[in-house]
C-alpha cells in the first residue's frame, strides 16, 4: 500500500518536473481565469455598500416631523403657516438618534426651523445696504455640529452633511456663533458680499439687533437661495421657540427594500419581525427612530429611497451577470486547457495501461495531478484576483474591498469543480484507449 | 511560374485542411474556448453599451429634475406663467422623451361634506394628474382612469397621505375645494405618501384648479424628467433656457448633482470591470491556445525536414489560428449577443437592442487573440528536427 501510494506521487512529480512548460502553461491560464472571478466576485459583494455611500449624496431619505403637528402650508419650499400654528420638537432628544440598534448606519442628520423675520444688510465697513425687508425667510439649522452622544462620543451632525448639492461660496457658519450664510438669488438682490453683516429681527423693532456676519453665500438651486440659513440657536430666539425644531432630516445607508420589507410589519411571525428589526430596511431604521424620538412622525422619502432602491438592485444584477460572464469564461477556457493537457498525453496512458494499470487508476491519477495543478493555480488566481480588486476599488469607490475567506474557498473549489470537468471527458476517452495502437505511434 | 503558385496554394490549404480535421477533440476544444472567449466579449460590449443607456433611463425614478418658473420669481410669490409655454419645452431628446407636467399651485379650504371637517390645505392643479406615478401608494384606485391626459373636471384627485390622516377620510369620499367664491368637487381616487410636501396637499386636474383660483391658462410651475447623461441634461438647461428667455430655468441640484455623482461612478465600475473581464478572457484564451500549439512539434519538426522553410512552415500555423479564431469568432460572437438580449431582460426588464457594430468587433478581437496566441510556435524555428523524430525533445 505504501508501495503504490509512493509509486503514485513519484509519478505524480515526475510529470510536473518532466514538463514544467505545460504545466505552468495550463496553471497559468487557470490563475488567470480564477484572478477575474475573484476580483469580480470581491468587487461584487462589496459594491453594495459602497453605492449606498455614494446614494447618500442625495441627500436625506427619512423626514421627522412632529405628530401633532398641523398641515403645513407649504409651496416651492415655503411655509406658510404662522409660527404659533403646528408643533414643534425637542432638540434635546437628537442624541437618542445615535442610539437606536442601527445608529452606526445614521449618516447625517441636521433639524431644521423654519422662521419669517425683518433684515437688515450693512456693508463691510459698516454702512447700511438699504432698508428693512419685510418677510425674509430665516431656515435655522446645524452646519456641522459636534454634538455629545449619551455614550460618551460626540457626532458631527449638520446640513453640510444632509444635503451635500448645498454649495458655499466662502465657508458655512459656526454654530452658536453670531453668523450666516445667505443665499445666492437674495445675495445678488440686495448686492450682499461675504464678510457683509446682517442685523435680523421679528415683531417691532425699537433697536436695531446686533447683526449676524455673513461668512459665505449658498447655492442649494432650491427655494433657500432666496433665504437667510442662520444657527439653529439664532432662528430659535427669532421663533422665541427655545430648544425646538419642526422638521429633522436622516440620512441613514440602507439595505435596498425587497418584497419582504415591503410588507406590513404588523403581519409579521416574531421570527420575520426580528428579521426585519435586524435588517437595515429603511422602515425598519424609520420604525427604531420613531421608537427613539416619541411623538413623532418619521416619513420615508420616497422620491430618494425609490430611486435608490431600483437603481441598487439593477446595478447588483448587473455586476453579478458580469461576474456570472467571467466565470463563465474563466470555466471554460481553463476546462478547454485542462483537456488539451489530457489529450496531448494519449502515449504516457497507453504506457501505463500496457503496464498493466486499471483504466480507474490512470484515470485517479491523472484528475489527481489535475486537482494539484487547480489548487496551485487556484491560490495564485485568488492573489492575483485580490491584487485586482484592491486596484479596482480604489480607483472607482477610493476605498479597496476588504478580501474575504468565502471567495477564496468558492475560488479553489471552482478552480477544482472546472478543471476536473474539463478533463473528465477526455479521461473517460482515455479509459477506453487500446494500448497497443498508441505505443506503436497510430 | 504561376503554376507552381497555385499548387503552393492548393498545397497550402490542403496541409491545412488536413491540420484542422486531424484530431476532432482538440479541434472541439480550441472551438469551445475561443467561442467562449467570443461570447463573453460580445455579450459584455453589447450589455456595456446598453447599460449607461438604461441607467440614465432609471434615473428617472428620481422624478423631476429640471424645473420651469416664472423669471425672477422667487418661491413665495405667487407669480404665474402663461399655460402655453409647455407647447414650447422642446420633448423629443436623442437620449429619450421629456416628461412633462405643469402645475399651479393655491392654498384652499378643503371641505369634506361626509364628515363636516374643514381645513386649509394646498391644492396643485397638474396636467397631468399624479406625475409620478411610481410614488402613488396605488391604494386599488382606477390607475387607469389616472393616467388620462385631461381628467374629467372635478372628478378625480389624488390625497397626500397627511391631508388624509389628518381630515380622516377615505378611498372614494367627496371633497368640496373652495377659493374665493369657487367652489370644486371631487372625489379621492387614491392616496399618495411620498415624504415630501405632496404628502400634505390634495391634487386635482389643471383645469379645475385654474378655475378655482380663477386664474385661467395660468400655471405656476412646470417640472420636467429629462433623460440622459448629465452633461447632455445640461446642455438642454442652457438650449431651453434660451430657447425660453422670459422664463427661469433651474435644474434640481439635489438630482441632477447626485445622478452626475453616481452615474460617474457607476459606468466607470461597469468600464472597468468588463474591461477587466475582456482582458482577462484574452488572457485566458491565450493560455489554452499555446498550450495546443506547442504540441504541434513534430509537425513542425516533419515539415522542417522534408524542407519547409521557417516561414512558410509559421505562415501555415498562423493561417490555422486565424482560421480558427474566425470560426469560433463568429459563432461565439453571436451566442454572446444572443446572450446580451437574454441579459437585458434580466437586468433591465427590457432586451437589449443588439448593435451590430459589436459583432465584427467581437470576431476581430477574437482572431487578433487566435493569432496573437500561436506566436509562441516562433520559438520552435530551433527545433533540430532530427531530435523532434527521434523523440528526445
Amino acid at each position: 500500500m505504501s508501495a503504490n501510494l509512493s509509486m503514485f506521487l513519484r509519478i505524480v512529480a515526475d510529470s510536473f518536473g518532466r514538463r514544467p512548460r505545460h504545466k505552468l502553461l495550463t496553471g497559468a491560464a487557470l490563475a488567470l481565469g480564477m484572478g477575474v472571478v475573484t476580483a469580480a466576485l470581491s468587487v461584487s459583494l462589496d459594491v453594495g455598500d459602497r453605492l449606498a455611500k455614494e446614494f447618500r449624496s442625495l441627500g436625506a431619505n427619512l423626514v421627522v416631523t412632529p405628530q401633532a403637528d398641523s398641515l403645513p402650508l407649504e409651496i416651492g419650499g415655503v411655509d406658510y403657516r404662522p409660527v404659533n400654528a403646528g408643533a414643534y420638537l425637542p432638540e434635546a432628544d437628537l442624541p437618542k438618534l445615535k442610539t437606536i440598534f442601527w445608529h452606526n448606519n445614521i449618516v447625517a442628520f441636521a433639524p431644521i426651523l423654519e422662521v419669517r423675520a425683518k433684515a437688515l444688510p450693512f456693508a463691510h465697513g459698516g454702512g447700511q445696504l438699504g432698508n428693512w425687508m419685510e418677510g425674509v425667510p430665516i431656515v435655522g439649522t446645524w452646519a456641522d455640529n459636534a454634538l455629545p452622544l449619551p455614550d460618551g462620543g460626540e457626532f458631527q451632525a449638520g446640513i453640510a452633511k444632509t444635503n451635500p448639492w448645498w454649495q458655499v461660496d466662502g465657508r458655512w457658519f459656526s454654530d452658536h456663533t453670531m453668523e450666516c450664510v445667505v443665499g445666492a438669488a437674495f445675495a445678488k438682490k440686495n448686492h450682499i458680499k461675504i464678510g457683509d453683516s446682517i442685523s435680523l429681527a421679528t415683531g417691532y423693532v425699537t433697536k436695531i439687533p446686533a447683526p449676524l456676519k455673513i461668512t459665505g453665500i449658498l447655492t442649494s438651486g432650491g427655494p433657500e437661495d432666496e433665504a437667510i440659513v442662520v444657527p439653529l440657536t439664532r432662528a430659535q430666539s427669532f421663533a422665541r421657540k427655545p430648544g425646538q425644531y419642526r422638521k429633522l432630516y436622516v440620512s441613514a445607508l440602507t439595505k435596498p427594500e425587497d418584497a419582504f420589507a415591503k410588507r406590513d410589519p404588523k403581519s409579521f411571525t416574531p421570527a420575520e419581525y426580528d428579521r426585519w428589526f435586524c435588517t437595515p430596511y429603511i422602515s425598519s431604521i424609520a420604525f427604531q427612530i420613531q421608537q427613539a424620538l416619541p411623538g413623532t412622525d418619521v416619513r420615508v422619502i420616497r422620491k430618494v429611497a425609490e430611486g435608490e432602491r431600483q437603481i441598487l438592485t439593477r446595478v447588483r444584477m448587473l455586476l453579478w451577470l458580469v461576474t456570472g460572464a467571467a466565470l463563465l469564461a474563466a470555466a471554460l477556457a481553463v476546462g478547454a486547457s485542462s483537456a488539451a493537457s489530457v489529450i496531448e498525453r494519449r502515449t504516457e496512458i497507453g504506457l501505463m495501461k500496457a503496464l498493466g494499470a486499471g483504466s480507474g487508476t490512470v484515470g485517479f491519477l491523472l484528475a489527481a495531478e489535475q486537482l494539484l495543478l487547480a489548487f496551485v493555480g487556484g491560490g495564485a488566481g485568488y492573489a492575483i484576483g485580490i491584487v485586482l480588486a484592491r486596484l479596482l476599488g480604489e480607483r472607482i469607490f477610493g476605498a479597496a474591498p476588504e478580501p474575504s475567506l468565502i471567495v477564496f474557498f468558492v475560488i479553489i473549489a471552482l478552480a477544482a469543480g472546472v478543471t476536473i470537468l474539463g478533463s473528465a471527458f477526455p479521461l473517460r476517452r482515455a479509459s477506453q484507449y487500446e494500448p497497443a495502437p498508441i505505443l506503436r505511434g497510430e | 511560374m504561376a503554376g507552381s503558385r497555385a499548387t503552393n496554394k492548393a498545397m497550402f490549404w490542403r496541409i491545412i485542411r488536413r491540420l484542422l480535421g486531424a484530431n476532432r477533440g482538440r479541434l472541439f476544444v480550441i472551438l469551445l474556448g475561443l467561442g467562449a472567449g467570443a461570447a463573453v466579449t460580445a455579450a459584455l460590449l453589447n450589455l456595456q453599451v446598453d447599460a449607461k443607456r438604461r441607467l440614465t433611463t432609471e434615473f428617472r425614478a428620481f422624478g423631476p429634475n429640471v424645473l420651469i418658473l416664472p423669471k425672477g420669481s422667487s418661491a413665495a410669490s405667487s407669480e404665474t406663467l402663461p399655460e402655453s409655454t409647455v407647447h414650447l419645452v422642446p420633448v423629443n431628446l436623442p437620449s429619450g422623451r421629456v416628461a412633462v407636467s405643469s402645475t399651479l399651485y393655491m392654498v384652499a379650504s378643503v371641505f369634506v361634506p361626509q364628515s363636516g371637517k374643514s381645513l386649509a390645505a394646498v391644492v396643485a392643479g397638474s396636467n397631468p394628474l399624479a406625475f409620478q406615478t411610481a410614488s402613488v401608494l396605488s391604494s386599488s384606485g382606477p390607475e387607469a382612469s389616472l393616467n388620462e391626459p385631461t381628467p374629467s373636471p372635478g372628478q378625480l384627485c389624488v390625497a397626500g397621505a397627511r391631508v388624509a390622516k389628518q381630515m380622516g377620510f377615505q378611498q372614494d369620499t367627496e371633497l368640496v375645494l373652495a377659493s374665493g367664491d369657487s367652489r370644486e368637487s371631487c372625489r379621492v381616487a387614491s392616496f399618495r405618501q411620498t415624504g415630501g410636501p405632496e404628502d400634505d396637499r390634495v391634487e386635482i386636474g389643471l383645469r379645475a384648479a385654474q378655475r378655482l383660483a380663477n386664474l385661467p391658462d395660468c400655471i405656476s410651475a412646470i417640472e420636467l424628467i429629462v433623460p440622459g447623461t448629465p452633461g447632455e441634461i445640461q446642455s438642454y438647461i442652457a438650449d431651453l433656457q434660451r430657447l425660453l428667455p422670459d422664463v427661469d430655468v433651474r435644474p434640481i441640484r439635489q438630482f441632477t448633482e447626485g445622478q452626475a455623482k453616481i452615474y460617474n461612478r457607476i459606468s466607470g465600475l461597469l468600464t472597468a470591470t468588463v474591461a477587466i473581464v475582456l482582458l482577462l478572457t484574452g488572457l485566458c484564451v491565450m493560455a489554452a491556445m499555446t498550450n495546443v500549439a506547442m504540441e504541434r512539434k513534430v509537425d513542425v519538426g516533419l515539415m522542417k525536414a522534408i524542407g519547409g522553410s521557417m516561414r512558410r512552415v509559421l505562415r501555415l500555423f498562423l493561417a490555422e489560428a486565424a482560421l480558427l479564431g474566425l470560426a469560433g469568432g463568429i459563432i461565439g460572437a453571436a451566442a454572446g449577443i444572443f446572450l446580451s438580449i437574454g441579459l437585458g431582460k434580466a437586468v433591465f426588464g427590457v432586451a437589449a437592442r443588439p448593435r451590430l457594430i459589436v459583432y465584427p468587433v467581437a470576431v476581430a478581437l477574437t482572431v487578433i487573440v487566435a493569432i496573437l496566441s500561436a506566436f509562441p510556435l516562433r520559438r520552435l524555428a530551433s527545433i533540430r528536427p532530427a531530435s523532434v523524430f527521434r523523440g528526445e525533445a
